[in-house]
């Protein structure tokens, strides 16, 4: 197999750190797009782990080189799937997360939603919420949201993916139409420990930039956000936790006290 | 139902002023309070538990009814728990802060949910 080349800089992974997704827009062949959205619904096992889609989607360099970047040289492929079909007008799903919580701070899944057609606002297209994906909440206490500042509508051409960090809130939103809507989603894994191996400038690390707060999040929530995305991007370098906790800058330079008090000499 | 009870009222004043009031007037009465239609519910998620803090998220529920087919909305139906009270919604939950366990540096569930109703 080729070599798989990351394709992500380190301002790239700042942003995904925060951001919890990125969008890879028209990345697969039309003809190819085609082809899968005439697929059952339900578990596509078979499909994902077909030589077409694996050479198509699953190591289309675009894709591959996100999930090189953020999982590193050995990552693990996808071996099933699902495909979300749905095709009547329905008020959408409740906001949920995947599995049981986004808590932590590493990123160790990608989970990925492909789309064959163009997805339209009338047609019920993937809802996400940026920011949301290190949350550490029960999904069923997220049911009674309807509408969250920031929540973003996946509105996307035809062989778009999204990509996202495990865990983050998502929803099918609202569907208007009887056009049928097809979203193909799928797991890559971490195999082993994080380092800086996507593409640098330079071997020094750079300190975290901070990227905006999430439109939703109160003052302590910004603080923690920041301190977790610290985190997150210290560990993505593959510094250790302790390393990490000895750079911890959540709170302004100009607030914290570095000097020792035997150093201070009056006039 | 207020407009509806509001009229019976004004209607009733004048009776007073002329023949009085009789049984058929307390059956309407009656009848209105009867056929109230349950309340509409909502869900205001506020940034604080500061009732005039900035809402992050909000939804609609009318008993008896489907949810309506409606695209998303990124603006929220009022500024603040305050404003939504002066348009005629009540409070029927508030967001007890002892019961938001403080974790230090873990994030959890959006803003603080307050519970209104509005009878038609």
């Amino acid at each position: 197999m080729a070599e798989i080349k990351p394709t992500m800089t380190d301002d790239d992974v700042m942003d995904f750190v925060a951001k919890g997704y990125a969008v890879l827009d028209t990345m697969v062949d039309p003809d190819f797009n085609e082809r899968c959205r005439n697929q059952e619904p339900g578990r596509a096992k078979d499909l994902v782990g077909s030589p077409e889609f694996i050479r198509e989607v699953l190591l289309h360099p675009r894709l591959a080189g996100v999930i090189r970047s953020l999982l590193g040289p050995n990552f693990l492929m996808p071996t099933g799937g699902h495909h979300h079909l749905i095709s009547e007008p329905v008020a959408g799903q409740d906001w949920h997360s995947d599995g049981i919580s986004g808590l932590g701070y590493e990123i160790n899944e990608l989970q990925c939603y492909y789309y064959p057609q163009d997805v339209n606002i009338e047609d019920g297209p993937t809802m996400i919420l940026p920011g949301s994906h290190c949350r550490a909440v029960n999904r069923d206490a997220l049911a009674h949201y309807g509408d969250l500042t920031g929540q973003l509508s996946l509105v996307v051409k035809a062989g778009t993916v999204a990509i996202t960090r495990y865990g983050i809130w998502h929803r099918a939103g609202p569907k208007l139409n009887h056009k049928p809507r097809s979203m193909i989603k799928f797991s890559y894994f971490r195999n082993e420990a994080p380092r800086r191996d996507w593409v640098i400038d330079s071997e020094e690390i750079p300190s975290y930039r901070d990227r905006p707060a999430a439109p939703y999040t109160s003052g302590v929530e910004s603080y923690r956000d920041l301190r977790r995305r610290i985190h997150t991007w210290n560990w993505l370098c593959g510094l250790s936790e302790e390393e990490s906790m000895a750079h911890d800058r959540w709170r302004p330079a100009y607030e914290t006290g570095t000097q020792p008090v035997e150093e201070v000499a009056l006039p | 139902m207020q407009s509806e009870v509001r009229q019976w009222i004004a209607e009733s004043r004048e009776k007073l002023e002329g023949n009085g009031l009789d049984g058929g007037d307390l059956d309407r009465l009656e009848a209105v309070l009867e056929n109230l239609s349950p309340p509409k519910i909502m869900y205001l998620t506020a940034r604080s538990i500061n009732m005039r803090s900035g809402i992050v998220g909000w939804v609609v529920f009318v008993p008896g009814e489907k949810p309506k087919l409606k695209l998303p909305s990124d603006e929220p139906p009022y500024d603040s728990v305050l404003e939504a009270v002066a348009d005629g919604w009540r409070v029927v939950q508030y967001p007890i802060s002892k019961l938001y366990e403080y974790k230090d540096l873990e994030n959890d569930y959006v803003g603080f949910d307050f519970i209104l109703e509005k009878w038609n």
